[in-house]
């Protein structure tokens, strides 16, 4: 029960918590109002009937005598203050007659307000009689060897009681449905300021590092309010501090690289006159230096979307004519461009960032696919599609978003990441697109062969009119 | 005594290395480790071309890049930190004729170098004098002329005005121009095209604002009309 009970939201138990007080408050209201009703209508009842009865015996006293005979009660009946919902009954002698037999008579008296008779008391009982409640009186007329016993039917009063009942159960569970409906409503609202920090808590995950909590109208909330902001604003500091470490190393990693480059290139020149262990040696110098450039390239790139100043130089392109010339410059020869009968397809978008995007892609396919890159690019739904497919080992269902991840390792499939060789490549080609609203994924080539198939998909939208940027 | 190049680089070990590079390249190096240092080396003795870091100390590298440019039509090449950034605009306005970003590689630059000197000597002698208007083009003597009056147009902002007054009325697009002014490829700078035009208009426009004779057709590119 307890583990049950722990497993419940707070909103559910708060709920349970209302309908549960609800429903003891209102039975506890019911019972005492049927018991005090039906107290107070029988007792009533009693006090009434009793007198009555009292002078009724007097008058069968006063009208019998020691010749009267059973077959003469009926007749006194008459006499008597009776209505229809009480029933005299007489025993006259070893006899006994009653105004409504079917009802009540001398045999159907209870033995115990039989022995207070025949004692010699006048007594009163309630009982219940072939299912009907009545006030049973008894009074000994001891003079002509005679009782009086007089039934007061009460099961209109029951019938009152039953009805009431019914109303004052309808209106406990009803008080239960209310106060349930008011648990959840009150938890609803004091839960609704955790829904806000919810949302706020999702947005920072997702990256929306600025999301602050409103100020709450609630003094109550005010300390969680300043703790959360305080917690964004901490870890925003940081991200952006990380963010601009990363861009300004990179950035002092420009100077050395310069006198690297262009030592390495006066080295070259005079590579001919070199023994061939320096040849060798110079040649890796110079495939580092390179591969060095590009990693910081690459680090510079990304860090200026951590920091937020990667922007958009956005110009119409006419991809058709824009991919071919992206992989024209390329030194890969298997490469087949496919455009279908597009002539032209114009976006508008930003021509390095672009055109780094689909040299990484082809380099990447390139790279870990043997044999024939195929670049297919077309239109479907408003959006340019770009797919490079190649005929490698293709990219294993696990590692097909973990590949987009910075640095990301993994199985042949996985190393791809590494496009650039910098191991930043396929993460700034889903950069680069993110930035122009478009959106990159990894699946198996449509064909069914071996291979990665490469989907960049960017949103063709409006075409401004142009006019060129300072023109 | 071969091309000279003034390079005005802060940093002793980039200007020592890529002065050697180019050196390997045919080219004389003169070095120069500040703007005031450049600015009396180029009194003293104009280079053919300069190289100049923008983040230099005391004078930066655009008011160096504004003081030549006022003195000389001398083809400028400007190293900036970044391709994406208002700088680069910011150098082509101070008066660059081209930019390369750091680290580049000595072979670039000279390449760079040998298309602004080739662009600043290949007009074709011979070629008949063509008029827009109020405007005069003499290709053979290198001269402008707006209303009567010589313009003075840098080389590399006369070969862009030759280039479009080549094709009267027709729109050149920036790729074209960029091939053909620059010898860039398809992946060039556009806005060495739209700084450059700019530059051209405020010499040879009535009204830069509203120019009259090198006009933006949206989307396409740019022409030259009288």
């Amino acid at each position: 029960m307890r583990r049950v009970w722990g497993q419940l939201g707070l909103r559910a138990r708060i709920m349970s918590l209302y309908a549960a007080g609800g429903l003891l408050l209102s039975l506890i209201i019911a019972l005492s109002t049927l018991t005090l009703a039906r107290q107070n209508l029988l007792e009533d009842r009693e006090d009434r009937a009793f007198p009555v009865a009292i002078r009724n015996a007097a008058r069968v006293e006063g009208a019998l005598s020691g010749e009267t005979e059973i077959e003469d009660v009926q007749t006194i009946f008459d006499l008597l203050n009776v209505t229809q919902r009480s029933v005299p009954v007489v025993r006259l002698g070893s006899e006994s007659t009653s105004g409504s037999p079917q009802v009540f008579n001398e045999e159907l008296i209870p033995p115990s307000l039989r022995a207070q008779v025949d004692a010699g008391n006048a007594a009163r009982m309630r009982a219940r009689i072939n299912s009907t409640h009545m006030i049973l009186t008894g009074i000994p007329i001891p003079d002509v060897d005679a009782d009086y016993y007089e039934a007061a039917l009460t099961d209109d009063v029951e019938d009152a009681l039953d009805a009431l009942g019914i109303i004052v159960l309808g209106v406990a569970a009803a008080t239960t449905l209310l106060s349930a409906a008011l648990g959840s409503w009150a938890s609803r609202r004091a839960l609704t300021p955790l829904a806000d920090v919810r949302i706020a808590a999702e947005s920072l995950a997702a990256g929306e590092l600025d999301t602050r909590l409103d100020p709450p109208a609630d003094a109550d909330l005010a300390s969680l309010t300043a703790s959360f902001n305080g917690m964004a604003r901490s870890l925003e500091d940081r991200i952006e501090r990380d963010a601009r470490f990363a861009s300004e190393v990179s950035h002092e990693l420009r100077s050395p690289l310069m006198t690297l480059s262009a030592s390495v290139e006066v080295l070259q020149n005079g590579r001919d006159q070199m023994p061939d262990r320096s040849q060798t040696a110079l040649d890796l110098l110079t495939a580092d230096i390179q591969r060095f450039n590009l990693l910081v390239e690459d680090l510079l790139e990304i860090s200026r979307y951590d920091v937020g100043t990667a922007s958009l130089q956005a110009e119409p392109i006419d991809l058709v004519e824009f991919v071919r010339q992206s992989i024209r410059q390329l030194p890969h020869e298997n490469v087949a461009v496919d455009v279908g009968d597009l002539e032209h397809l114009v976006i508008v978008g930003d021509k390095r960032r672009l055109a780094l995007a689909i040299t990484n892609l082809v380099d990447n396919a390139a790279k870990y696919g043997t044999g024939l890159t195929t670049v297919t690019l077309s239109e479907q739904d408003g959006d340019a599609l770009l797919a490079v497919e190649d005929e490698g080992v293709g990219v294993p269902g696990a590692e097909r978003t973990v590949i987009f991840d910075r640095f990301s390792r993994g199985s042949a499939g996985g190393r791809r990441g590494q496009g650039t060789g910098s191991g930043l490549g396929l993460a700034l080609v889903a950069e680069h697109l993110g930035l122009h609203g478009g959106t990159i994924l990894v699946e198996d080539r449509k064909d069914g062969k071996s291979g990665a198939r490469f989907v960049a998909r960017v949103p063709i939208g409006e075409i401004p009119e142009f006019e060129g940027e300072l023109g | 005594m071969g091309t000279r190049i003034l390079t005005v680089e802060d940093d002793e070990r980039i200007r020592t290395s890529v002065r050697l590079a180019l050196e390997d390249e045919g080219w004389t190096v003169e070095e120069a480790e500040s703007g005031e240092d450049a600015l009396n080396a180029f009194t003293r003795e104009p280079a053919d071309v300069v190289l100049i870091d923008i983040m230099l100390p005391g004078i930066d590298g655009f008011d160096v890049c504004r003081s030549i440019r006022q003195a000389s039509d001398v083809p400028i090449v400007m190293v900036t930190a970044r391709a994406d950034t208002h700088d680069v605009v910011a150098g082509l306005e101070a008066g660059a004729d081209d930019y390369l970003t750091k680290p580049f590689a000595p072979k670039e630059l000279s390449a760079r170098i040998r298309a602004l000197l080739r662009r600043a000597r290949s007009v074709d002698p011979g070629s008949p004098q063509m008029v827009f208007g109020d405007l005069e083009i003499i290709p053979e003597e290198g001269v402008v002329r707006v209303a009567g009056e010589e313009a003075h147009l840098t080389k590399t902002e006369f070969r862009l005005l030759v280039e479009l007054a080549s094709n009267p009325g027709r729109v050149l697009s920036r790729e074209v121009l960029l091939e053909r002014v620059w010898g860039y490829g398809y992946f060039g700078d556009g806005r060495l095209v739209d700084v450059h035009v700019r530059r051209l208009r405020t010499k040879i426009e009535p009204d830069a604002a509203n120019p009259r004779h090198v006009v933006t057709v949206r989307g396409l590119g740019y022409k030259l009309q009288s």
